[in-house]
């Protein structure tokens, strides 16, 4: 074999080598190494999710959102989630994705009041209400409501 | 190493095989990243800009990283923008394929850093190791590329590459599904303690699942739900076994079509499960048999009889752009005839003179039916499937009319087009 594929064969290998072992590191840190040697264990940045694949992998009969109000003249009116992100994604609807639900942080209050004054003007101030099914199976029509936070 | 083993290893990473998959997965890669990420500029105000609600993944990147993207002022967010899109675009027609797929991924990591809020998913995540793996060589752009008509090589498809980056690619996917259903089953997963699919199926309205047809039926039936549920996680498990094992192969990517298609017709999930995950279960199908089943469609036409492609040789750029069209005929239905070779023209087609072959391009079929100038090209987009993309502009109505003019203005003025002394004069003309 001449030199030359013989080096590139080595860098080949030794990239093959290098990636599946993070690949496989990352794919099973958080849930399963970390509690093996009871420590946070280093996570590779800037590429892998943050605890694996873990799609869908857990989901029980309770349910939760964000719900915003404009109030106006001392009435809350709901707003419609797809008037706050307007952003259509193709194919899918990221409201439906629950991606409002990340505002109901309360650390996130004074971004989240910046933004809803910007958009919407008209309103003299608003609510944001977590609303909780407790369980979908038994009561689902039963609905939890509790005002997070408001901007004046 | 044990020769047994080195040879496993040889077969496995260091083989050499047409890239031909490869590059027809980029299109896909492309299309997937510009659905993804192209939706979320028609909001700029709302998505990046300094008015913009954001969130940021600071497991993802490091806190410096996100402290330093976050300074951008407006006009540099403008300056991603179109910096993404020329580089996709780029990178979706295969010009200086694995640069622009580079400046591609980099413009990925500049909005990502930005406001992960509508872009951030899991399948994002899964899509960006993809895209890691896919800027590693420039192999994907070996064909179905600018870069393939930029080479001019006819056979360039055939042209066998290191094949790691795909085998690589197959693992990734493989793995994906293993460790999706994994999770489902240990660490916090319920699939097997509680009944997560039956639940799904009676989220309220707001929630993930669409309305689709048979919601009701399965909502109302727990038991089914439950063991359909066991089914798709003993699918995702099995899935690095049924991939790899050759005998399964095909069940396993059809399998997958099914699941996705499923995937996206119940839930609101990215579009990325659906335009990524069964191109890249295509990258199971082994090169080599793409490859023979090209040769056998290829002496298929050859005996069946192929079209031929009138041009003037004494032209470059007649000349070049018959290359081009040569290259781009994957399955070898055509066949270049320059009409100097022949004394009498209308011995190809009763139509033809020599007067005639010099102003413009001929395609004759087998049939015997002729085509001239703009709907030689019309008739080879539906042929050619690197003219595909063409398809809706050249039928679209009034490109009948349009079209001619074009052409005719392409062929008239043709010397500008090329750096060829030949034409300079315009004398290919007449």
């Amino acid at each position: 074999m001449r030199w030359g594929s013989r080096a590139k064969n080595i860098w080949i290998s030794l990239f093959v080598v290098v990636w599946t072992l993070v690949f496989h590191y990352e794919s099973v840190r958080f849930f399963y190494l970390n509690p093996f040697f009871h420590r946070e264990l280093p996570k590779v940045k800037f590429l892998f999710p943050p605890a694996g694949w873990i799609m869908f992998f857990n989901l029980d009969e309770s349910y939760g959102m964000a719900e915003v109000y404009g109030v106006k003249k001392g009435r809350p009116e709901l707003i419609d989630p797809h008037e706050i992100f307007a952003t259509q994604a193709i194919g899918y609807d990221n409201i439906h994705r629950n991606v409002l639900s990340s505002v109901l942080y309360p650390q996130r209050k004074e971004d989240f009041c910046r933004f809803l004054k910007r958009k919407f003007p008209f309103y003299d101030g608003f609510l944001v209400a977590a609303v909780y099914y407790p369980s979908i199976i038994k009561e689902p029509a039963k609905k939890l409501y509790r005002v997070v936070y408001q901007c004046p | 190493m044990p020769v047994k083993t080195q040879k496993l290893w040889n077969r496995l990473f260091l083989g050499y095989r047409s890239s031909l998959g490869l590059s027809f997965f980029r299109i896909f890669v492309a299309l997937t990243v510009g659905f993804h990420v192209i939706p979320s500029f028609f909001h700029l105000e709302d998505n990046y800009l300094s008015t913009a609600f954001k969130e940021t993944n600071l497991s993802f990147f490091t806190p410096s990283v996100i402290h330093w993207i976050q300074q951008s002022p407006d006009w540099l967010i403008y300056f991603f923008v179109s910096f993404f899109l020329l580089y996709w675009f780029f990178f979706l027609i295969g010009l200086y394929s694995q640069v622009s797929g580079i400046l591609m991924m980099i413009g990925c990591y500049y909005f990502y850093a930005l406001n992960s809020f509508h872009i951030g998913t899991l399948s994002w995540d899964i899509l960006l190791v993809t895209l890691f793996l896919m800027c590693v060589t420039g192999y994907h752009g070996d064909y179905f590329s600018v870069d393939a008509l930029r080479q001019g090589n006819r056979f360039v498809y055939k042209k066998k590459k290191p094949y790691f980056i795909q085998r690589l690619l197959q693992m990734q996917i493989a793995f994906n599904y293993f460790y999706t259903g994994l999770y489902k089953i240990t660490a916090q997963g319920n699939w097997l303690s509680d009944n997560p699919l039956y639940y799904l199926w009676n989220y309220p309205p707001e929630g993930v699942t669409k309305q689709f047809l048979f919601r009701e039926f399965f909502a109302s039936r727990p038991e089914l739900c439950y063991w359909m549920g066991i089914g798709i996680v003993s699918v995702e498990l099995l899935a690095p076994i049924l991939l790899f094992w050759p005998r399964t192969r095909v069940f396993a990517i059809g399998m997958g079509f099914f699941f996705h298609i499923l995937l996206i017709t119940t839930l609101h999930v990215p579009t990325i499960f659906f335009f990524l995950f069964p191109a890249q279960l295509l990258l199971f199908v082994n090169p080599d048999d793409i490859l023979a089943w090209i040769k056998k469609k290829r002496k298929d036409n050859h005996d069946s009889g192929r079209s031929q492609i009138i041009y003037d040789g004494k032209c470059h750029f007649c000349r070049w752009s018959v290359q081009k069209l040569l290259t781009m005929d994957l399955l070898g239905t055509l066949k270049k005839v320059d009409y100097h070779d022949h004394d009498d023209p209308s011995k190809l087609h009763l139509s033809l003179n020599k007067e005639i072959c010099h102003s413009q391009l001929h395609l004759i079929e087998p049939a015997g039916k002729i085509y001239g100038g703009f709907f030689i090209f019309r008739r080879l987009c539906l042929r050619l499937p690197m003219l595909y993309p063409f398809i809706p502009i050249v039928y679209f109505p009034g490109s009948g009319i349009v079209g001619p003019s074009v052409y005719r203005w392409v062929a008239k003025n043709r010397y500008l087009l090329h750096f060829s002394g030949e034409c300079q004069d315009n004398t290919c003309f007449r």
